[in-house]
């Protein structure tokens, strides 16, 4: 049962495509990461699904509802989120509240609560105009969850802040998706890799690959290991050339790259040998295929 | 919902001060006319009067010592109008504040027709607090003058400042620079305005006639059915452009690309 699902969305800016066909089932409290380079799409996405934006073609359901204003269960933190500069962090958080369909009275208690959560309780009665970047994303994020909603959207949430900033906004969602689904467009893979659980790779609007991370990788293992030795290294990638299930072998800077034809009859006939025959063995990696390599294999691919 | 927003504008007019220049200088734009006319003859004699030359000085009836606030308005009155409205959903959209809104569950509807009321009901203070001064100084220099009379220039021009607000709101909702709806504003009022004394008594409905058709109220004491024709005219007029607006907005903010 999904929590969104939006079929064969498609967005229009004069005559080019922003977003083309797009099909995804949402679960619920998964962290979903956008991931693309800049101009692929994410943010048009998001904004068509929270609403500011009205799809050329296709269908965003919430929940198998459609007669419900999406709005007031999804939290949407734009790119840049800018407020207004007259009014104070927690007024603004208030009025905020107030529009997502909370009493007054409750807004504000629900601000208090907030506020302390992303950690700017102590300049609550300042006016935003005196706010730093790394204050203003995080009254951003206070007011994307206001309302309690079940889905959070963020839109480059830690692009802008410093390292520490960041690793709090991590922490934060790390936390905040226990309780309600997010989706974050990020162009930092490391960010994606790090906190999500599935991921959906733009390119040129349109989804190029997508589903859960653990079987991303799978998918996309790379049949490689990596080999160091002591001494003699062109000696050893004359050996390992003749192996069964090697395919290739190519000689790096102080490394072999082998590929494989069966990584693991590969993996175990190299080991053996190595045993058998005291090879002077320094390093041996399966590599894992980073969410990058997936990325450019991804790309590469279609 | 709407109450909601209601507040937070009255709050930033009154963060911003705009409750107290605007009505300060509608005051100012009411009285400045019908004071430096009526102590013209002193003001002369003070700069030492002109040798020789006699000066014949119109007396000023009551009525059109009104007729001078409302002409100021006609032109400054009108500025000050478009430049106070000419930011009010378009700076919003143009810094990106309005995203944050607008993500939240509110009708679009209500959004554009707050920011309308808003507008008016500082517009409209500053206006009535204005004509009470010039009734004021009025009654004490020129005579007196029904307040009855002063209820009607209140209402009928009223309606031209509520026609040029509406039109403002609109623009607002197209576009999202200020100075662009600014120069649009006043623009469209010109045009109608010219179109209006260029097609003469074909046009007699205009809404750019009230304060034409004001001065002959004034001064024969009756309300000319001109009169009421052009208030039936602006009125709905406000109504069409008002419908125009929250359908463009709707449109304009779902397909931008920014």
């Amino acid at each position: 049962m999904g929590i969104l699902s939006i079929t064969a969305l498609s967005k229009k800016f004069n005559d080019s495509y922003a977003v083309k066909n797009m099909d995804y089932q949402f679960t619920p409290h998964q962290c979903i990461a956008l991931i693309g380079p800049n101009g692929a799409g994410k943010t048009t996405t998001l904004r068509m699904i929270a609403g500011l934006l009205k799809p050329t073609s296709g269908n965003i359901i919430f929940e198998q509802n459609k007669n419900i204003d999406r709005r007031t269960l999804i939290g949407y933190l734009p790119q840049h989120p800018v407020f207004y500069p007259w009014m104070t962090g927690s007024e603004f958080l208030t009025y905020s509240g107030q529009l997502g369909g909370l009493s007054k009275s409750t807004s504000r208690k629900r601000c208090e609560e907030l506020l302390d959560i992303v950690g700017i309780i102590d300049v609550k009665d300042k006016r935003i105009s005196s706010y730093s970047g790394g204050m203003k994303q995080r009254l951003g994020i206070a007011q994307a969850m206001v309302h309690k909603p079940k889905l959070l959207m963020l839109d480059e949430p830690v692009s802008s802040l410093d390292p520490i900033g960041r690793r709090e906004v991590l922490t934060l969602m790390e936390v905040l998706k226990k309780e309600m689904t997010i989706l974050f467009s990020t162009h930092i893979l490391s960010d994606a890799d790090e906190i999500s659980d599935e991921l959906i790779l733009l390119r040129n609007g349109e989804i190029i690959e997508s589903g859960k991370i653990k079987e991303l990788r799978q998918k996309y293992q790379t049949t490689k290991i990596t080999l160091q030795f002591a001494e003699r290294q062109t000696f050893y990638e004359e050996k390992i050339a003749t192996l069964a299930n090697v395919r290739n072998t190519l000689v790096e800077k102080d490394s072999i790259q082998v590929i494989a034809n069966d990584i693991t009859k590969a993996r175990n006939e190299i080991l053996q040998r190595a045993v058998q025959e005291d090879w002077p063995l320094l390093t041996f990696r399966l590599e894992q295929a980073s969410l990058e390599e997936m990325f450019m294999k991804a790309v590469n691919h279609s | 919902m709407t109450t909601v927003l209601f507040k937070k504008e009255l709050l930033e007019n009154w963060r911003n001060k705009k409750w107290i220049w605007v009505p300060l200088v509608f005051i100012l734009l009411a009285i400045m006319d019908p004071i430096t006319n009526y102590y013209l003859p002193e003001i002369l004699d003070a700069v030492g009067g002109i040798d020789g030359a006699v000066i014949e000085l119109p007396d000023f009836s009551p009525a059109d010592a009104i007729m001078m606030s409302v002409s100021q308005y006609s032109t400054l009155g009108v500025l000050v109008t478009v430049l106070l409205s000419m930011g009010a959903i378009s700076s919003e959209r143009k810094s990106g504040v309005l995203d944050l809104v607008l993500v939240k569950p509110v009708s679009y509807t209500k959004f554009v027709v707050t920011k309308w009321l808003s507008l008016l009901s500082l517009i409209w203070s500053s206006f009535i607090i204005g004509m009470l001064a010039s009734w004021y100084y009025t009654v004490l220099l020129y005579g007196e003058i029904p307040f009855t009379m002063l209820l009607a220039v209140i209402f009928y021009y009223g309606l031209w400042l509520t026609f040029i607000c509406t039109i403002s709101i609109f623009y607002n909702t197209l576009t999202h620079s200020p100075g662009l709806v600014a120069f649009l504003t006043i623009g469209t009022t010109l045009v109608i305005s010219l179109l209006t004394s260029l097609f003469g008594t074909r046009t007699a409905w205009s809404p750019a006639n009230l304060s034409t058709h004001l001065q002959e109220l004034l001064i024969t004491g009756d309300v000319p059915s001109a009169l009421i024709y052009s208030a039936i005219v602006s009125i709905l007029l406000i109504i069409l452009i008002l419908f125009a607006s929250i359908y463009s907005f709707k449109q304009v903010l779902h397909n931008r690309n920014e």
